[in-house]
């Protein structure tokens, strides 16, 4: 459905996409995580045909960016960063605007924003001034306008910035009602967002693709081994001692904590290692009031991948 | 087409939501009244408003200025113009809608004036040639300098820089064009002076009108509009 190769994108001297490859298939809901400025936008307002490319493809739905351009508008219903809206305008009629942009005759506009109304939750607002409206609110009209002319794909450039948790979780709601029928790009640089919302991963920074995956597929790349941490009643030399004799362990920090020790354990190769612990104190007869089994997150991966490839490139 | 009347239509509403656009209404209202009451609504003129429209056509140097500083750097500071120009629609769109928009906001403004012409036939009876004529030029000069103006509001962001830069543009036609003849040998000057819109403005306050003029006036406007384009496009490839 999305098709990107080799794109570059230079703005005067800076390098803002290098050599980019990406790929999504129909109906799947793709994330494109990042640190800021890692080309994310960029990328995107290449595909939406808002910008160029400065060498490379980019083509959606089979339309090209370049040659076809007005296709490929046609094609995408794309929500800008930080959703522009007219604040001068009421809902409806900037719903009515941007459809009749697109072409929709009044009955096709109304039909249609009848139905966005209900599926974006819009009836209470629809005859609010814009510029009234809850960050929220705003994001629902964008997504409502991004979908007016029912385009098979959506590209969401940050869409859950900046809101709070509760208006995340609708609009993440929202999105996956959504996905059911259509192929969604979404970029973020918020992790449990991709988690939560997208079959696929793609991780960019300065303007690469560093990794993509499966969410899960990727946790499981992670290097760093997993660890317990394990709260004891004991002297912190002897819970050292007991838990370092056991063989999966590979090391043992240990702290003491009024009278408790608190213990952070790694285990060799990613063994899970919470029954051999368990055993280990029981055997010592410590009292014992709690353990944690820490994997690693999608969080972690990304820090260490982005940082390793600053290094890299440093 | 419907894009760009689409386009000029929300441009036109937007502009009675915005503060600024009622101080240029009641401004441009007072000083055609004040120069209205000083120059043609007294004992002995003759009934014409031609003084009158010499100045307006001075008090549109400010005022169109003022409605087109917006047109189009509003939306690149608000961020709007990614989801205008990544709807199906062409740049040649989006500048004449605007253009458009602006002018139309424009006429309604000048056509408020027209209840200074009620005025001078309560007391009198004016020759409407040379008024109907008279507008008909302001309205050629209101376009001129709002094609100016949004080639203008495609280069900023801010919209002070916008009015300040179509102010300097305008007043290249206007002020320098006037004086600058003077400074030239004879074959050039009749050039320079060529381009003064005042004086391409004076035949329509006699109330005449001459092909020469009006080539000059949409010709004009042409050729801003297309700079207002190319500097749109121009913007992607950055």
């Amino acid at each position: 459905m999305i098709r990107v190769q080799n794109l570059v994108k230079y703005y005067g001297p800076t390098l803002a996409v290098d050599h980019l490859d990406l790929d999504v298939e129909a109906g799947q809901v793709v994330g494109i995580l990042g640190p800021n400025g890692a080309g994310k936008s960029t990328t995107i307002r290449i595909l939406t045909a808002f910008m160029p490319p400065t060498a490379g493809s980019a083509s959606v739905n089979g339309h090209d960016v370049l040659t076809d351009s007005d296709a490929v508008r046609r094609s995408i219903g794309y929500l800008p960063e930080s959703t522009p809206l007219y604040p001068e305008m009421r809902v409806r009629e900037q719903l009515h605007y941007f459809g009749r942009l697109h072409g929709l005759d009044r009955t096709a506009r109304n039909r249609r924003i009848g139905e966005l109304t209900e599926a974006c939750g819009l009836e209470a607002i629809l005859a609010r001034p814009i510029g009234h409206l809850s960050k929220g609110n705003k994001q629902r009209v964008g997504l409502a306008q991004a979908m007016l002319h029912d385009p098979p794909v959506l590209v969401l450039d940050e869409p859950t910035a900046g809101l709070d948790p509760t208006q995340i979780t609708e609009v993440r709601k929202l999105i996956l009602r959504l996905a059911e029928s259509k192929t969604i790009l979404l970029s973020t640089h918020i992790l449990p967002e991709v988690e939560k919302t997208c079959q696929r991963v793609v991780i960019i920074n300065r303007g690469r693709v560093v990794a993509q995956g499966e969410p899960e597929e990727l946790k499981q790349r992670v290097r760093s081994a997993s660890r317990v941490v394990v709260d004891v009643k004991a002297p912190v030399e002897q819970v050292k001692a007991a838990f370092e004799k056991i063989q999966s362990v590979q090391d043992v920090e240990a702290y003491n904590d009024q009278g408790w020790t608190l213990a952070a354990v790694t285990a060799r190769d990613n063994v899970d290692i919470r029954e051999i612990l368990a055993d280990a104190i029981v055997e010592n007869r410590w009292s014992f009031r709690e353990m944690t089994y820490e994997t690693a997150s999608l969080e972690e991966y990304f820090i260490q991948i982005t940082s390793a490839a600053n290094i890299e490139a440093a | 087409m419907s894009n760009t009347l689409a386009i000029a239509r929300r441009e036109l509403s937007s502009f009675f939501f915005s503060p600024i656009a009622y101080l240029v209404m009641c401004g441009f209202l007072m000083l055609s009244g004040l120069f209205f009451m000083l120059t043609v609504f007294a004992t002995g003129q003759p009934a014409e408003m031609r003084n009158l429209f010499f100045w307006m056509v001075w008090i549109l140097i400010i005022v169109v200025p003022a409605i087109s500083m917006r047109l189009v750097s509003e939306e690149l500071r608000s961020g709007t113009i990614e989801s205008l120009m990544t709807s199906p629609i062409s740049d040649v769109q989006v500048i004449l809608g605007k253009w458009l928009g602006g002018l139309m906001f424009f006429v309604a403004l000048l056509a408020t004036t027209l209840s200074l012409v009620f005025v001078l036939a309560l007391w009198s009876q004016p020759d409407y040639g040379p008024v109907f004529t008279g507008y008909l030029g302001l309205i050629l000069v209101g376009g001129l300098y709002m094609a100016i103006g949004t080639f203008a509001s495609v280069l900023t962001r801010n919209q002070i820089i916008a009015f300040l830069l179509t102010i300097f543009l305008i007043l290249l036609l206007t002020v320098v064009t006037y004086f600058l003849p003077r400074l030239l040998p004879p074959e050039w000057s009749a050039a320079a002076y060529y381009l003064n819109v005042n004086e391409q403005y004076d035949d329509f306050s006699k109330g005449l009108i001459d092909t020469s003029n009006f080539v000059y006036f949409i010709s004009g406007i042409a050729l801003f509009l297309v700079l207002a384009v190319k500097a749109l496009e121009s913007r992607k490839w950055r």
